[in-house]
């Protein structure tokens, strides 16, 4: 073939990629969020069209029309009313949003794996005929390319036209810029953001139904393609749809231009994989290469705190009953990852996947959770890990002897080192956005030219580990695995406390001001990334040992994405969420059928919008309400004098301002709980001088509160000697109704998570 | 220990055909406080930002002591005593004011993987943080130099009372102070202040130039820019008046008062005499 003929067979692809990229640009303009679930998008509707037209026999134009006019838009109009629409009312940042399209984009994933099954298919319909159209001379090209070709134009053209000249277009860029200003001069913000979500994905849907038919049809593997058609909004550094297009047809031309050539050795290896490759390469070139991306608003989404599960800050002082008040959960917790040591075999070798996943995410919680940075790699990571400690093991690696499997794990793990701290370089710069598609690039790129090429990747084989000679048995291995996730949790604990703690901690939460007072913003990052991938490759490790094989696919690049979201679902600075998410997802995985588990971390991460913080959070708010409604029981809350409300509406902060006055919660016995709760945190500050003292009228129990305060009571009084001393002084042991702090010794122990304020109260 | 002078010499910083900062010269010795002024647009904000590094210049030095920083990063001029608050108080928002004003206290040292393996930079020995809770309960905790500096500040600006407050619940007022307190703690030569009196009302301001006066006497060098011209010609020793980016008047805030240029530019037809008192000048 002439260069000609391979340009004009690149050109299909290009124009499939434009579109996408149009798609993107559409939604990014409109609404400020880049929708990373293009690919899962386009893939759904791919496979709608493709059951439509195999299963249901409709004509393909109709199958096309309902597939583009109806459904793909209805996803689009769907998504903005139910997820994106609540996040720009509260104004939630770009993080947010960010992590708001990966959920969406495991929950599509989640419908075509259920639906569908993950396996591929080669039955794709396309819509055009497979004809050709003479050029000149001998030269050809493609019906289906001219006709992509002609869309791209018209799209563009009829896009450019509509963003520049009419009414409309200034709407959007009224709401962009500023949604509440512009709902304000009576501009209909909702009306243009559905417009653009709409637009949006159905150039996503008719991007997957293009594509499908040139390559397999598999849910991670369409769309991971679209993915990486990233890289021409990058290009377009998310502005000019005219290099968006121009890039598109670019790189497909080129990448097409390069099956002219043949190599050999290692270097023809390289351009064997840059053949089908050169889009998720050029994403990473032009993300290390592209400066700035044209953020749309402040370009705030290196502000990672909203990921915080802590979000409202305890209120007034912090005292030592913060620190005491997890240990109650970290003993069921142990408990609960001893209990596969019980299990019958084949349910602790499920098992077995728990500490190695919970270790992947723990590597997550450090760089996003502890020092907000948004990565998307970990897979890269893991995947890296794990062949390193193989190769180590087998002897294969640059020449070293073969190392025993157990110290062959942790010295893979630690080779991962360099390769975060390089990582880590593209993050001193970058924040938010590009970060997190830099991130993704790197554990794509990764994923392409090591983990799935035969040289790296095969022939490699798992020895049992043994320790002193002895072979470990299932539960040694399991055990090992535990120690491993304490070592892991141990690092996460000196990184969260102390100078180290603060200094990061300061840099998640303003890194600005972190610099200002001299704070080491860049080698704490590198330090985070390093630390990070150190971990990420031990879990990785891990995680090919409990599955007995190396598969690529465990560390394909569309992992990452799934395991970022549901590290954030369970709350993205919270290590004991990362091991509830861990758990979460194998046990669903054994429990239902493959792909469940992506399904439900998609419906839990779409629930974000209305539950930020994650699950974390969540469970937390929960444990503060049912301890204050077991103190409301233990207190008679009608009997309570009301507490002066001091109303310094500057003081409010973030509590919502609404319930801050009234204190009227709806739940019977929770609101005067919560009013005084309320009243103690704004009389903080300035400070008013009786704090501790107690309010006029001393509340009275109530007689199962009292019941329960005179158990206790004999209850301590048996059993420790200075109990015996006080019932010496009160032989009655009788339950006084005026005790000062009944709710002190809540036996239930959720009472230790009570709001601070609690002691004061009562 | 000597504290060191900062000087700027010659800086210039052009955004295309606009030059924002024209051949800028400065000196802010410690123990003084210097005043920056001019109208929206002088070239104010950019020139506080090329000291503080987050812009570097075209041309010129900005100089601390006997040291040229001007290509160094944010951070490592903090370390060396170049300290700055910003316009919108920049505290951390989850971490109590303690937790703050260590994070400013601790900032000379760097060796952050020392904490990843347990090992405590706080307090004299290098003890690990179990054995330093311990040592805490037991009310035995030694007390290091950078807790000492942190509860100084905190007793000296009358923030004892929330010392364990999450700082992110404080309003507006409180984040001034805290934030000028975490600056403190960094034990700057010089310290650079961006607005510090926006937000704050008439009485928190008078106070504030009280505890500049302080900081001063103490030896530390303070620039401040501010729209405020009440609070400048009030405190400071030394004002520079700047507009389209040049330095049109400098030396004694009488003298700038004084200036024909300073006053027909930038302090209009305000009396200059009531300057002090007038709000015009915005």
């Amino acid at each position: 073939m002439t260069s000609i003929d391979l340009a004009l067979a690149g050109v299909s692809l290009g124009a499939i990629t434009a579109l996408s990229g149009i798609g993107l640009l559409v939604t990014y303009r409109t609404n400020g969020v880049l929708n990373l679930a293009q690919g899962g998008i386009a893939t759904l509707v791919a496979y709608v069209f493709r059951e439509m037209v195999v299963e249901w026999n409709l004509p393909i134009w109709l199958a096309a029309v309902i597939s583009l006019a109806v459904v793909s838009p209805g996803i689009g109009l769907l998504l903005e009313r139910l997820v994106f629409r609540p996040l720009a009312r509260r104004r939630a940042s770009a993080a947010e949003s960010l992590v708001a399209s990966l959920g969406v984009l495991v929950l599509s994933l989640g419908i075509t794996a259920g639906i569908w099954g993950l396996g591929s298919r080669s039955d794709a319909p396309s819509i055009f005929p497979n004809s050709s159209v003479q050029l000149f001379g001998d030269t050809r090209i493609g019906a289906d390319a001219l006709a992509e070709l002609v869309m791209v134009i018209v799209f563009a053209g009829v896009i450019g036209v509509i963003a520049a000249r009419t009414a409309f277009g200034r709407q959007i860029r009224a709401v962009v810029d500023a949604r509440q200003l512009a709902e304000l001069s009576g501009v209909p913000a909702d009306k243009v953001a559905a417009a653009g979500w709409a637009a949006g994905t159905t150039m996503a849907g008719l991007t997957g139904i293009l594509l499908a038919p040139r390559f397999q049809l598999t849910p991670y593997g369409l769309t991971l393609l679209v993915l990486e058609t990233f890289a021409v909004v990058v290009a377009a550094r998310l502005s000019s749809m005219t290099v968006a297009v121009l890039t598109a047809l670019g790189i497909a031309i080129l990448q097409s231009e390069l099956k002219q050539f043949t190599l050999h050795g290692d270097a023809g290896q390289i351009l064997t994989v840059l053949q089908s490759n050169l889009f998720i390469v050029a994403l990473l070139v032009l993300l290390l290469a592209v400066p700035k991306l044209r953020e749309l608003g402040s370009g705030d989404s290196g502000a990672t705190t909203s990921f915080s599960s802590r979000d409202a800050p305890p209120s007034g002082r912090v005292s030592g009953v913060r620190l005491r008040r997890d240990y109650l959960g970290k003993l069921g917790g142990g408990a609960l990852l001893l209990a596969p040591l019980t299990f019958a075999p084949s349910d602790l070798r499920s098992a077995f996947m728990v500490p190695a996943l919970a270790l992947i995410f723990l590597s997550m919680v450090i760089v996003t959770g502890y020092s907000g940075q948004l990565s998307l790699g970990a897979a890269g990571f893991a995947g890296l890990g794990a062949l390193l400690s193989l190769k180590l093991a087998n002897g294969d690696l640059f020449g070293l002897p073969a190392m025993p499997g157990i110290a062959s794990m942790f010295v893979g793990a630690l080779l991962v080192a360099p390769i975060g701290l390089i990582t880590g370089y593209p993050a001193i710069r970058r924040r938010g956005l590009t970060l997190a598609l830099t991130t993704f690039a790197v554990g794509a790129v990764v994923s392409r030219f090591v983990f799935e090429q035969p040289t790296f990747a095969t022939g490699l084989y798992l020895d049992p580990l043994t320790l002193f000679g002895w072979e470990l048995s299932e539960k040694a291995f399991y055990v090992f695995e535990l120690i491993c996730l304490g070592i892991g949790l141990l690092v996460v604990r000196n990184l969260h406390q102390g100078r180290l703690g603060r200094a990061l901690l300061a840099l998640r939460d303003h890194s600005e001001g972190a610099a200002a007072v001299g704070v080491d913003v860049r080698n704490l990052k590198l330090l985070a990334f390093t630390v990070s991938s150190v971990i990420a490759g031990l879990g990785g490790t891990l995680l090919v040992h409990s599955s007995y094989s190396f598969s690529a696919d465990d560390f394909a690049p569309l992992q990452s994405l799934l395991w970022f979201t549901a590290v954030v679902v369970f709350g993205a600075d919270s290590a004991a969420g990362a091991i509830v998410a861990a758990a979460f997802m194998v046990t669903i995985d054994v429990l239902a059928p493959a792909g469940s588990s992506t399904l439900a971390i998609g419906i839990l991460a779409l629930a974000l919008g209305w539950m930020p913080g994650g699950l974390a959070s969540a469970v937390r708010g929960m444990l503060r309400l049912l301890a204050q409604y077991l103190a409301d029981s233990f207190v008679d809350p009608n009997q309570r004098a009301p507490r002066p409300v001091p109303v310094r509406i500057s003081a409010v902060g973030h509590l919502p301002a609404t319930t801050g006055i009234t204190g009227i919660t709806g739940l019977p016995g929770i609101g005067s709980t919560l009013r005084a709760a309320r009243a103690g945190h704004y009389a903080r500050w300035p400070l008013s001088g009786n704090q501790d003292g107690l309010p006029a009228g001393a509340p009275r129990l109530t007689p199962f509160g009292a019941g329960l305060v005179g158990m206790v009571q004999q209850y301590a009084a048996t059993q420790t000697a200075g109990a015996r001393r006080r019932q010496a002084t009160d032989p009655a042991g009788a339950p006084r109704p005026t005790l000062p702090r009944p709710a002190g010794p809540t036996p239930t122990g959720a009472g230790a998570e009570a709001h601070p304020a609690e002691g004061g109260r009562a | 220990m000597s504290r060191h002078v900062l000087q700027v010499v010659g800086l210039v910083r052009r955004y295309g055909g606009l030059t924002a900062v024209d051949h800028v010269d400065l000196v802010a010795p410690p123990g003084m406080i210097t005043g920056l002024i001019g109208p929206n647009g002088a070239g104010k904000s950019t020139l506080f930002s090329l000291l503080t590094g987050v812009e570097q210049p075209d041309e010129g030095k900005v100089v601390l002591g006997s040291t040229d920083i001007t290509r160094m990063r944010p951070d490592i001029r903090s370390r060396r005593g170049l300290v700055q608050t910003f316009q919108v108080p920049s505290l951390f928002p989850t971490l109590t004011v303690a937790d703050n004003l260590l994070v400013g206290a601790e900032n000379r040292r760097r060796d952050y993987a020392g904490g990843l393996l347990g090992l405590s930079a706080q307090g004299q020995g290098r003890i690990s943080h179990s054995a330093e809770r311990v040592l805490e309960r037991l009310g035995l905790a030694p007390k290091g130099p950078v807790t000492q500096i942190v509860e100084e500040v905190l007793d000296s600006l009358g923030l004892s009372d929330v010392r364990d407050t999450i700082a992110g619940t404080l309003p507006t007022g409180a984040l001034r102070l805290v934030e000028f307190a975490r600056a403190l703690c960094a034990r700057p030569d010089i310290l650079l202040l961006d607005e510090p009196a926006s937000g704050l009302d008439s009485e928190e301001t008078a106070k504030l130039s009280q505890l500049l006066r302080r900081t001063a006497a103490g030896g530390v060098g303070i620039v401040i820019v501010d729209h405020d011209v009440d609070l400048v010609f009030s405190v400071v020793d030394q004002v520079y008046a700047m507009v389209g980016g040049r330095v049109v008047a400098s030396g004694d805030p009488e003298t700038v008062r004084n200036d024909p240029t300073v006053r027909s530019v930038y302090l209009a037809q305000a009396p200059l005499a009531a300057a002090g008192h007038s709000r015009e000048a915005h």
